[in-house]
Protein backbone atom coordinates (compact mmCIF):
# COMPACT_ATOMS: atom_id res chain seq x y z
CA UNK A 1 0.00 0.00 0.00
CA UNK A 2 3.13 2.32 0.71
CA UNK A 3 4.59 2.28 -2.35
CA UNK A 4 1.15 3.11 -4.47
CA UNK A 5 1.80 7.23 -5.01
CA UNK A 6 -0.38 9.86 -3.65
CA UNK A 7 -2.67 10.90 -6.37
CA UNK A 8 -3.52 7.90 -7.66
CA UNK A 9 -7.02 8.29 -5.96
CA UNK A 10 -6.50 5.14 -3.28
CA UNK A 11 -7.27 7.10 -0.04
CA UNK A 12 -4.80 6.65 3.13
CA UNK A 13 -5.45 4.77 6.12
CA UNK A 14 -4.64 7.58 8.41
CA UNK A 15 -6.86 10.00 6.26
CA UNK A 16 -9.88 7.76 6.27
CA UNK A 17 -9.24 6.70 10.18
CA UNK A 18 -9.06 10.92 10.80
CA UNK A 19 -12.49 11.38 8.83
CA UNK A 20 -14.52 8.64 10.21
CA UNK A 21 -13.04 9.99 13.63
CA UNK A 22 -14.46 13.26 12.69
CA UNK A 23 -17.66 12.16 11.28
CA UNK A 24 -18.66 10.36 14.40
CA UNK A 25 -17.54 12.73 16.68
CA UNK A 26 -19.58 15.09 14.86
CA UNK A 27 -22.51 13.17 14.99
CA UNK A 28 -22.37 12.83 18.49
CA UNK A 29 -21.73 16.70 19.11
CA UNK A 30 -24.70 17.22 16.55
CA UNK A 31 -27.02 14.52 18.71
CA UNK A 32 -26.43 15.98 21.56
CA UNK A 33 -26.69 19.70 20.55
CA UNK A 34 -30.28 18.43 18.82
CA UNK A 35 -31.69 16.72 22.53
CA UNK A 36 -30.59 19.84 24.26
CA UNK A 37 -32.46 22.51 21.06
CA UNK A 38 -35.37 19.98 21.42
CA UNK A 39 -36.28 20.87 25.29
CA UNK A 40 -35.16 24.34 24.41
CA UNK A 41 -38.05 27.19 25.03
CA UNK A 42 -38.96 28.80 21.80
CA UNK A 43 -36.33 31.07 20.29
CA UNK A 44 -37.12 34.47 21.83
CA UNK A 45 -37.84 37.43 18.71
CA UNK A 46 -39.47 40.57 18.89
CA UNK A 47 -36.86 41.96 21.03
CA UNK A 48 -36.25 45.68 20.35
CA UNK A 49 -38.06 47.56 22.98
CA UNK A 50 -41.24 48.74 21.22
CA UNK A 51 -45.06 49.73 23.10
CA UNK A 52 -48.27 48.50 22.16
CA UNK A 53 -49.74 51.46 21.90
CA UNK A 54 -53.68 50.18 20.70
CA UNK A 55 -55.19 46.72 20.15
CA UNK A 56 -58.75 46.19 18.92
CA UNK A 57 -59.53 42.00 18.14
CA UNK A 58 -56.99 40.67 15.83
CA UNK A 59 -55.25 44.45 15.44
CA UNK A 60 -52.42 45.49 17.11
CA UNK A 61 -50.48 48.61 16.78
CA UNK A 62 -46.81 49.02 18.31
CA UNK A 63 -44.39 51.97 18.85
CA UNK A 64 -40.99 50.91 19.05
CA UNK A 65 -38.55 53.06 20.85
CA UNK A 66 -36.79 55.43 18.90
CA UNK A 67 -33.05 54.87 18.92
CA UNK A 68 -31.76 58.11 17.45
CA UNK A 69 -31.68 61.44 19.41
CA UNK A 70 -33.27 62.97 15.97
CA UNK A 71 -35.54 61.39 13.67
CA UNK A 72 -37.10 61.94 10.39
CA UNK A 73 -40.33 64.25 10.57
CA UNK A 74 -42.32 61.48 8.76
CA UNK A 75 -43.24 58.44 11.16
CA UNK A 76 -43.58 54.82 9.19
CA UNK A 77 -45.98 52.31 9.81
CA UNK A 78 -45.33 49.30 8.83
CA UNK A 79 -48.74 47.01 7.74
CA UNK A 80 -48.03 43.20 8.22
CA UNK A 81 -49.27 40.67 5.72
CA UNK A 82 -52.27 39.13 7.15
CA UNK A 83 -50.50 35.22 6.99
CA UNK A 84 -47.69 36.05 9.82
CA UNK A 85 -46.67 37.62 12.52
CA UNK A 86 -44.62 40.99 12.44
CA UNK A 87 -41.60 39.61 14.39
CA UNK A 88 -39.96 38.69 10.73
CA UNK A 89 -39.08 42.34 10.58
CA UNK A 90 -37.74 42.03 14.38
CA UNK A 91 -36.32 38.13 14.61
CA UNK A 92 -33.19 38.96 16.87
CA UNK A 93 -30.79 41.96 17.44
CA UNK A 94 -28.26 42.62 14.45
CA UNK A 95 -30.98 40.85 12.55
CA UNK A 96 -33.79 43.15 12.58
CA UNK A 97 -35.35 45.06 9.79
CA UNK A 98 -36.84 47.65 12.40
CA UNK A 99 -33.77 47.64 14.44
CA UNK A 100 -31.97 49.05 11.61
CA UNK A 101 -34.96 51.49 10.54
CA UNK A 102 -34.79 52.89 13.96
CA UNK A 103 -30.72 53.32 13.76
CA UNK A 104 -31.57 54.83 10.52
CA UNK A 105 -33.31 57.69 12.58
CA UNK A 106 -37.14 56.82 11.54
CA UNK A 107 -40.01 56.42 13.95
CA UNK A 108 -41.23 53.00 13.34
CA UNK A 109 -44.71 52.24 14.07
CA UNK A 110 -46.22 48.39 13.14
CA UNK A 111 -49.65 46.97 12.40
CA UNK A 112 -49.51 43.28 13.54
CA UNK A 113 -52.31 41.01 13.48
CA UNK A 114 -52.98 38.83 16.46
CA UNK A 115 -55.05 35.04 15.29
CA UNK A 116 -58.51 36.27 14.26
CA UNK A 117 -61.70 34.82 16.67
CA UNK A 118 -64.29 33.13 15.24
CA UNK A 119 -66.33 36.16 16.58
CA UNK A 120 -63.88 38.12 13.78
CA UNK A 121 -64.59 36.10 11.06
CA UNK A 122 -67.05 38.52 9.27
CA UNK A 123 -63.87 40.94 8.58
CA UNK A 124 -63.90 41.81 4.97
CA UNK A 125 -61.46 44.31 2.91
CA UNK A 126 -63.46 47.44 4.18
CA UNK A 127 -62.34 46.37 7.88
CA UNK A 128 -58.60 45.89 6.95
CA UNK A 129 -58.43 49.09 4.30
CA UNK A 130 -61.20 51.94 5.51
CA UNK A 131 -61.16 50.87 9.72
CA UNK A 132 -58.02 49.54 11.04
CA UNK A 133 -55.30 51.03 8.72
CA UNK A 134 -57.18 54.74 8.42
CA UNK A 135 -57.51 53.83 12.66
CA UNK A 136 -53.58 52.91 13.11
CA UNK A 137 -52.88 56.15 11.36
CA UNK A 138 -55.06 58.15 13.48
CA UNK A 139 -53.62 56.70 16.63
CA UNK A 140 -49.55 57.85 14.84
CA UNK A 141 -50.89 61.15 13.72
CA UNK A 142 -51.88 61.69 18.00
CA UNK A 143 -48.83 60.04 19.29
CA UNK A 144 -46.44 62.10 16.43
CA UNK A 145 -47.86 64.91 16.09
CA UNK A 146 -47.04 64.75 12.36
CA UNK A 147 -49.93 64.66 9.91
CA UNK A 148 -48.13 62.62 7.12
CA UNK A 149 -47.50 58.60 7.64
CA UNK A 150 -45.21 56.47 5.22
CA UNK A 151 -46.71 53.10 4.92
CA UNK A 152 -44.68 49.91 3.97
CA UNK A 153 -46.41 46.70 3.32
CA UNK A 154 -45.28 43.70 3.07
CA UNK A 155 -47.31 40.82 0.62
CA UNK A 156 -50.95 41.38 1.24
CA UNK A 157 -49.86 44.00 4.16
CA UNK A 158 -48.62 45.77 0.92
CA UNK A 159 -52.48 44.93 -1.19
CA UNK A 160 -54.00 46.29 1.69
CA UNK A 161 -51.81 49.69 1.56
CA UNK A 162 -52.33 49.84 -2.07
CA UNK A 163 -56.22 49.66 -1.13
CA UNK A 164 -56.36 52.19 1.67
CA UNK A 165 -54.34 54.24 -0.37
CA UNK A 166 -55.74 54.17 -3.64
CA UNK A 167 -59.61 54.47 -1.62
CA UNK A 168 -57.93 57.16 -0.13
CA UNK A 169 -56.14 59.66 -2.58
CA UNK A 170 -56.11 63.30 -0.28
CA UNK A 171 -55.30 61.37 2.76
CA UNK A 172 -52.12 61.61 4.75
CA UNK A 173 -50.06 59.08 2.87
CA UNK A 174 -46.65 60.33 2.10
CA UNK A 175 -44.77 57.51 0.56
CA UNK A 176 -45.69 53.84 0.02
CA UNK A 177 -43.43 51.02 -0.37
CA UNK A 178 -44.47 47.67 -1.37
CA UNK A 179 -42.53 44.71 -0.41
CA UNK A 180 -43.57 41.87 -3.03
CA UNK A 181 -46.96 42.98 -3.50
CA UNK A 182 -49.15 41.33 -5.80
CA UNK A 183 -51.34 42.91 -7.80
CA UNK A 184 -51.67 40.93 -11.12
CA UNK A 185 -53.54 37.89 -9.44
CA UNK A 186 -54.24 35.79 -12.58
CA UNK A 187 -50.49 35.03 -12.81
CA UNK A 188 -50.14 33.89 -9.59
CA UNK A 189 -48.58 30.08 -10.38
CA UNK A 190 -49.32 27.25 -8.93
CA UNK A 191 -52.14 28.76 -6.39
CA UNK A 192 -54.14 30.30 -8.97
CA UNK A 193 -54.14 26.75 -10.51
CA UNK A 194 -55.45 25.44 -6.82
CA UNK A 195 -57.74 28.13 -6.81
CA UNK A 196 -59.73 27.58 -9.90
CA UNK A 197 -63.38 28.39 -9.39
CA UNK A 198 -64.22 25.24 -11.85
CA UNK A 199 -63.07 23.22 -8.37
CA UNK A 200 -62.36 25.64 -5.61
CA UNK A 201 -66.10 25.99 -3.79
CA UNK A 202 -64.58 28.71 -1.46
CA UNK A 203 -68.24 29.25 -0.35
CA UNK A 204 -68.38 25.84 1.21
CA UNK A 205 -65.06 25.90 2.83
CA UNK A 206 -65.84 29.74 4.42
CA UNK A 207 -69.26 28.48 5.19
CA UNK A 208 -68.05 25.33 7.17
CA UNK A 209 -64.88 26.88 8.85
CA UNK A 210 -65.57 30.57 9.98
CA UNK A 211 -62.23 30.99 10.24
CA UNK A 212 -59.49 29.32 8.10
CA UNK A 213 -57.25 27.38 10.58
CA UNK A 214 -54.17 27.96 10.81
CA UNK A 215 -52.82 24.49 9.60
CA UNK A 216 -54.38 25.11 5.91
CA UNK A 217 -53.24 28.58 5.57
CA UNK A 218 -49.54 26.87 6.52
CA UNK A 219 -50.36 23.79 4.29
CA UNK A 220 -51.25 26.70 1.37
CA UNK A 221 -47.87 27.76 1.68
CA UNK A 222 -45.96 24.38 2.32
CA UNK A 223 -47.68 22.68 -0.58
CA UNK A 224 -46.02 25.08 -2.89
CA UNK A 225 -42.97 23.91 -1.88
CA UNK A 226 -43.14 20.70 -0.62
CA UNK A 227 -39.47 19.59 -0.16
CA UNK A 228 -38.58 22.73 1.92
CA UNK A 229 -39.30 21.90 5.19
CA UNK A 230 -37.51 18.33 5.15
CA UNK A 231 -34.66 20.48 3.12
CA UNK A 232 -34.42 23.02 6.06
CA UNK A 233 -34.19 20.09 8.59
CA UNK A 234 -31.17 18.54 6.40
CA UNK A 235 -29.63 22.13 6.77
CA UNK A 236 -30.36 22.00 10.34
CA UNK A 237 -28.60 19.21 10.79
CA UNK A 238 -25.60 20.07 9.05
CA UNK A 239 -25.07 23.38 10.30
CA UNK A 240 -25.93 22.11 13.99
CA UNK A 241 -22.80 23.24 15.50
CA UNK A 242 -23.08 26.55 13.84
CA UNK A 243 -24.87 29.24 16.49
CA UNK A 244 -25.90 31.30 14.38
CA UNK A 245 -27.17 29.40 12.05
CA UNK A 246 -29.44 27.40 14.40
CA UNK A 247 -30.45 30.64 16.37
CA UNK A 248 -31.76 32.10 12.61
CA UNK A 249 -33.59 28.64 11.93
CA UNK A 250 -35.37 28.28 14.90
CA UNK A 251 -36.57 32.36 15.05
CA UNK A 252 -37.44 31.08 11.11
CA UNK A 253 -39.14 27.90 11.79
CA UNK A 254 -40.91 29.52 14.93
CA UNK A 255 -42.09 32.22 12.70
CA UNK A 256 -43.45 29.67 10.25
CA UNK A 257 -45.09 27.79 12.67
CA UNK A 258 -46.90 30.57 14.09
CA UNK A 259 -48.84 31.59 11.16
CA UNK A 260 -51.99 33.37 11.41
CA UNK A 261 -55.97 31.84 10.95
CA UNK A 262 -57.55 34.02 8.47
CA UNK A 263 -61.32 35.46 8.85
CA UNK A 264 -63.53 33.55 6.42
CA UNK A 265 -65.20 36.85 4.60
CA UNK A 266 -61.70 38.00 4.04
CA UNK A 267 -60.64 34.48 2.42
CA UNK A 268 -63.80 34.92 0.36
CA UNK A 269 -63.82 38.39 -0.92
CA UNK A 270 -59.78 38.06 -1.67
CA UNK A 271 -60.40 35.06 -3.57
CA UNK A 272 -63.26 36.28 -5.12
CA UNK A 273 -62.75 39.77 -5.88
CA UNK A 274 -58.84 39.60 -6.55
CA UNK A 275 -58.05 35.87 -7.47
CA UNK A 276 -60.99 35.47 -9.53
CA UNK A 277 -61.83 38.63 -11.09
CA UNK A 278 -58.61 40.43 -10.45
CA UNK A 279 -59.88 43.48 -9.93
CA UNK A 280 -57.00 45.72 -8.16
CA UNK A 281 -55.32 44.53 -11.47
CA UNK A 282 -58.26 45.90 -13.73
CA UNK A 283 -58.89 49.11 -11.31
CA UNK A 284 -62.42 47.39 -10.62
CA UNK A 285 -62.39 46.82 -6.99
CA UNK A 286 -64.97 48.55 -4.99
CA UNK A 287 -63.92 48.67 -0.89
CA UNK A 288 -66.76 50.05 1.09
CA UNK A 289 -68.63 51.76 -1.82
CA UNK A 290 -65.36 53.43 -3.38
CA UNK A 291 -63.56 52.85 -6.52
CA UNK A 292 -59.74 51.17 -5.24
CA UNK A 293 -58.33 52.25 -8.67
CA UNK A 294 -54.32 52.08 -8.42
CA UNK A 295 -54.29 55.26 -11.19
CA UNK A 296 -55.60 57.37 -8.06
CA UNK A 297 -52.29 56.72 -6.11
CA UNK A 298 -50.06 59.99 -6.65
CA UNK A 299 -47.90 59.58 -3.83
CA UNK A 300 -44.32 58.17 -4.19
CA UNK A 301 -43.82 54.77 -4.82
CA UNK A 302 -41.14 52.13 -4.48
CA UNK A 303 -41.96 48.54 -5.47
CA UNK A 304 -39.15 45.87 -3.93
CA UNK A 305 -39.73 42.74 -5.53
CA UNK A 306 -37.67 39.21 -5.24
CA UNK A 307 -36.13 37.43 -8.44
CA UNK A 308 -37.42 34.01 -6.89
CA UNK A 309 -40.27 34.62 -4.88
CA UNK A 310 -42.78 31.66 -5.51
CA UNK A 311 -45.76 32.88 -3.26
CA UNK A 312 -45.78 36.73 -5.12
CA UNK A 313 -44.03 35.66 -8.24
CA UNK A 314 -42.69 37.99 -10.97
CA UNK A 315 -45.42 37.73 -13.31
CA UNK A 316 -47.65 39.02 -10.20
CA UNK A 317 -45.83 41.79 -9.04
CA UNK A 318 -44.39 43.43 -12.26
CA UNK A 319 -47.21 45.60 -13.30
CA UNK A 320 -47.72 47.56 -10.37
CA UNK A 321 -45.83 50.88 -11.14
CA UNK A 322 -47.32 51.20 -14.68
CA UNK A 323 -50.59 50.49 -13.07
CA UNK A 324 -50.48 53.50 -10.07
CA UNK A 325 -50.66 57.09 -11.12
CA UNK A 326 -47.46 58.39 -8.99
CA UNK A 327 -44.90 60.15 -11.02
CA UNK A 328 -42.26 59.33 -8.24
CA UNK A 329 -42.21 55.66 -8.42
CA UNK A 330 -39.36 53.20 -8.73
CA UNK A 331 -38.66 49.17 -8.98
CA UNK A 332 -36.19 47.09 -7.15
CA UNK A 333 -35.58 43.43 -7.81
CA UNK A 334 -33.23 42.08 -5.81
CA UNK A 335 -32.05 38.06 -5.66
CA UNK A 336 -33.78 36.13 -3.17
CA UNK A 337 -37.14 34.95 -2.59
CA UNK A 338 -40.11 36.14 -0.60
CA UNK A 339 -39.18 35.56 2.46
CA UNK A 340 -35.51 36.45 2.09
CA UNK A 341 -35.94 39.10 0.52
CA UNK A 342 -37.01 40.90 4.25
CA UNK A 343 -35.14 39.03 6.83
CA UNK A 344 -31.76 37.31 6.76
CA UNK A 345 -28.66 38.40 5.66
CA UNK A 346 -29.63 38.75 1.90
CA UNK A 347 -32.07 41.13 3.51
CA UNK A 348 -29.66 43.53 5.93
CA UNK A 349 -27.45 43.70 2.60
CA UNK A 350 -29.55 44.36 -0.56
CA UNK A 351 -33.38 45.28 0.82
CA UNK A 352 -32.99 47.34 4.26
CA UNK A 353 -30.29 49.95 2.65
CA UNK A 354 -32.04 50.63 -0.47
CA UNK A 355 -35.37 51.05 1.52
CA UNK A 356 -33.88 52.83 4.18
CA UNK A 357 -32.10 55.31 1.90
CA UNK A 358 -35.52 55.84 -0.37
CA UNK A 359 -37.20 56.73 2.82
CA UNK A 360 -34.62 59.31 4.41
CA UNK A 361 -35.38 61.13 0.70
CA UNK A 362 -38.83 61.65 1.18
CA UNK A 363 -39.42 62.22 4.57
CA UNK A 364 -38.29 65.14 5.97
CA UNK B 1 -21.16 31.15 26.82
CA UNK B 2 -19.75 33.62 24.91
CA UNK B 3 -16.26 31.38 24.75
CA UNK B 4 -18.43 27.73 24.24
CA UNK B 5 -20.12 29.90 20.82
CA UNK B 6 -16.94 30.56 19.33
CA UNK B 7 -15.48 27.10 19.44
CA UNK B 8 -19.01 25.82 18.17
CA UNK B 9 -18.54 28.18 15.41
CA UNK B 10 -15.32 27.24 14.33
CA UNK B 11 -16.82 22.97 14.98
CA UNK B 12 -19.63 24.03 12.80
CA UNK B 13 -18.07 24.91 9.36
CA UNK B 14 -14.31 23.01 9.76
CA UNK B 15 -14.65 19.70 10.16
CA UNK B 16 -14.08 17.81 7.30
CA UNK B 17 -17.78 15.86 6.41
CA UNK B 18 -16.96 12.37 4.61
CA UNK B 19 -20.74 13.17 3.08
CA UNK B 20 -18.72 15.59 0.97
CA UNK B 21 -17.77 19.03 1.03
CA UNK B 22 -21.35 19.95 -1.36
CA UNK B 23 -23.74 18.20 1.30
CA UNK B 24 -25.44 21.63 1.38
CA UNK B 25 -24.99 21.88 -2.59
CA UNK B 26 -26.69 18.60 -2.37
CA UNK B 27 -29.48 18.84 -0.26
CA UNK B 28 -30.17 22.10 -2.59
CA UNK B 29 -30.16 20.37 -5.72
CA UNK B 30 -32.02 18.28 -4.86
CA UNK B 31 -34.64 20.61 -3.17
CA UNK B 32 -35.04 21.96 -6.57
CA UNK B 33 -35.67 19.29 -8.34
CA UNK B 34 -38.04 17.75 -6.33
CA UNK B 35 -40.37 21.11 -6.05
CA UNK B 36 -39.91 21.49 -9.74
CA UNK B 37 -41.10 18.24 -10.22
CA UNK B 38 -43.94 18.54 -7.59
CA UNK B 39 -45.03 21.67 -8.85
CA UNK B 40 -44.87 20.24 -12.51
CA UNK B 41 -47.61 17.32 -11.14
CA UNK B 42 -49.17 19.61 -8.52
CA UNK B 43 -49.98 22.67 -11.04
CA UNK B 44 -52.16 20.18 -13.49
CA UNK B 45 -55.83 20.85 -13.49
CA UNK B 46 -56.37 17.33 -12.91
CA UNK B 47 -54.57 17.47 -9.51
CA UNK B 48 -56.48 20.90 -8.82
CA UNK B 49 -59.48 18.83 -9.66
CA UNK B 50 -59.23 15.78 -7.31
CA UNK B 51 -57.38 17.63 -4.38
CA UNK B 52 -60.41 19.70 -4.71
CA UNK B 53 -63.02 17.41 -4.42
CA UNK B 54 -60.92 15.55 -1.51
CA UNK B 55 -61.73 19.41 0.13
CA UNK B 56 -65.01 19.08 -0.26
CA UNK B 57 -65.89 15.69 0.38
CA UNK B 58 -64.27 16.55 3.94
CA UNK B 59 -65.83 20.13 4.76
CA UNK B 60 -68.99 17.95 3.98
CA UNK B 61 -68.01 15.31 6.10
CA UNK B 62 -67.08 18.08 9.10
CA UNK B 63 -70.20 20.08 8.58
CA UNK B 64 -72.33 16.12 8.87
CA UNK B 65 -70.60 15.63 11.70
CA UNK B 66 -70.83 18.89 13.50
CA UNK B 67 -74.74 19.35 12.71
CA UNK B 68 -74.83 16.03 14.14
CA UNK B 69 -72.96 16.87 17.34
CA UNK B 70 -74.86 19.71 17.89
CA UNK B 71 -78.27 17.37 17.77
CA UNK B 72 -76.59 15.06 20.05
CA UNK B 73 -75.56 17.62 22.81
CA UNK B 74 -78.89 19.36 22.48
CA UNK B 75 -80.72 16.75 23.40
CA UNK B 76 -78.29 16.19 26.06
CA UNK B 77 -78.87 19.85 27.32
CA UNK B 78 -75.03 20.54 26.81
CA UNK B 79 -73.32 23.89 24.85
CA UNK B 80 -71.91 22.79 21.71
CA UNK B 81 -69.07 24.22 20.56
CA UNK B 82 -70.32 27.51 19.03
CA UNK B 83 -72.07 28.13 22.11
CA UNK B 84 -68.29 28.43 23.93
CA UNK B 85 -67.04 30.46 21.38
CA UNK B 86 -69.86 32.92 21.85
CA UNK B 87 -68.96 32.68 25.58
CA UNK B 88 -65.50 33.13 25.46
CA UNK B 89 -66.15 36.15 23.38
CA UNK B 90 -68.36 37.86 25.59
CA UNK B 91 -65.59 36.94 28.27
CA UNK B 92 -62.93 38.60 26.00
CA UNK B 93 -65.12 41.51 25.13
CA UNK B 94 -65.65 42.29 28.88
CA UNK B 95 -61.77 41.76 29.91
CA UNK B 96 -61.20 44.27 26.52
CA UNK B 97 -63.64 46.59 28.62
CA UNK B 98 -61.90 46.12 32.28
CA UNK B 99 -58.52 46.92 30.25
CA UNK B 100 -60.16 50.17 29.19
CA UNK B 101 -61.63 51.29 32.13
CA UNK B 102 -58.53 50.27 34.06
CA UNK B 103 -56.40 52.01 31.95
CA UNK B 104 -58.59 55.29 31.98
CA UNK B 105 -58.69 54.92 36.15
CA UNK B 106 -54.71 55.04 35.93
CA UNK B 107 -54.87 57.68 33.79
CA UNK B 108 -57.12 59.71 35.90
CA UNK B 109 -55.08 59.27 39.09
CA UNK B 110 -51.41 59.60 37.86
CA UNK B 111 -50.87 61.73 34.37
CA UNK B 112 -47.76 59.93 32.85
CA UNK B 113 -44.42 61.08 32.76
CA UNK B 114 -43.70 63.24 29.75
CA UNK B 115 -41.25 61.17 27.52
CA UNK B 116 -38.65 63.06 26.18
CA UNK B 117 -39.56 62.57 21.97
CA UNK B 118 -36.85 63.09 19.64
CA UNK B 119 -36.66 66.01 17.65
CA UNK B 120 -38.09 65.28 14.20
CA UNK B 121 -35.62 67.31 12.17
CA UNK B 122 -33.17 64.31 10.51
CA UNK B 123 -31.96 65.05 7.15
CA UNK B 124 -30.74 62.11 4.88
CA UNK B 125 -27.44 61.55 4.68
CA UNK B 126 -25.77 63.92 2.00
CA UNK B 127 -24.50 62.03 -0.90
CA UNK B 128 -20.59 62.78 -1.58
CA UNK B 129 -21.77 64.60 -4.89
CA UNK B 130 -23.89 66.93 -3.40
CA UNK B 131 -21.11 67.40 0.03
Amino acid sequence: MSDIPSGMGVPNLEDLQGDVRDFVEQAIARGKKSVELANAPPQPVGLTPKETIYTRGTLRLYHYEPMCEEVYRVPVLLVMATTNKSYVFDLAPGRSMIEYMLKQGFDVYVLDWAPPTQAERGLTLKDYTQDFIPTCIEKIQKESGEEDVNIIGYCMGGVLSLIYAATNPDGPLKNLVCLTTPVDFHRMGISQVWNDPQYFDVDQLVDTVGVLSSGTVTQMFEMQRPAQRLAGQLRYWDNMLDDDFVESYRAMLRWGDETLPLAGEYVRETTKELQWGNKLFTGELIVDGKKAALEKIKVPLMSCVAEHDHLAPRGSTEKLLELVGSTDKEEVLLKGGHVSLIAGPNAAKRMWPRVGAWLADRSV
Amino acid sequence: MSEEKKTDKGAGSSIPNPMGQSFSGMVTEWERNFDAFANQVMGTEAYSQAMNEMQKAQLTYQKGVTDNMAQQLATLNMPTRDDVLQLAEAVRQLDRRMERIEDKLVLNDEPPAKRNKPARTRKPPQTPEES
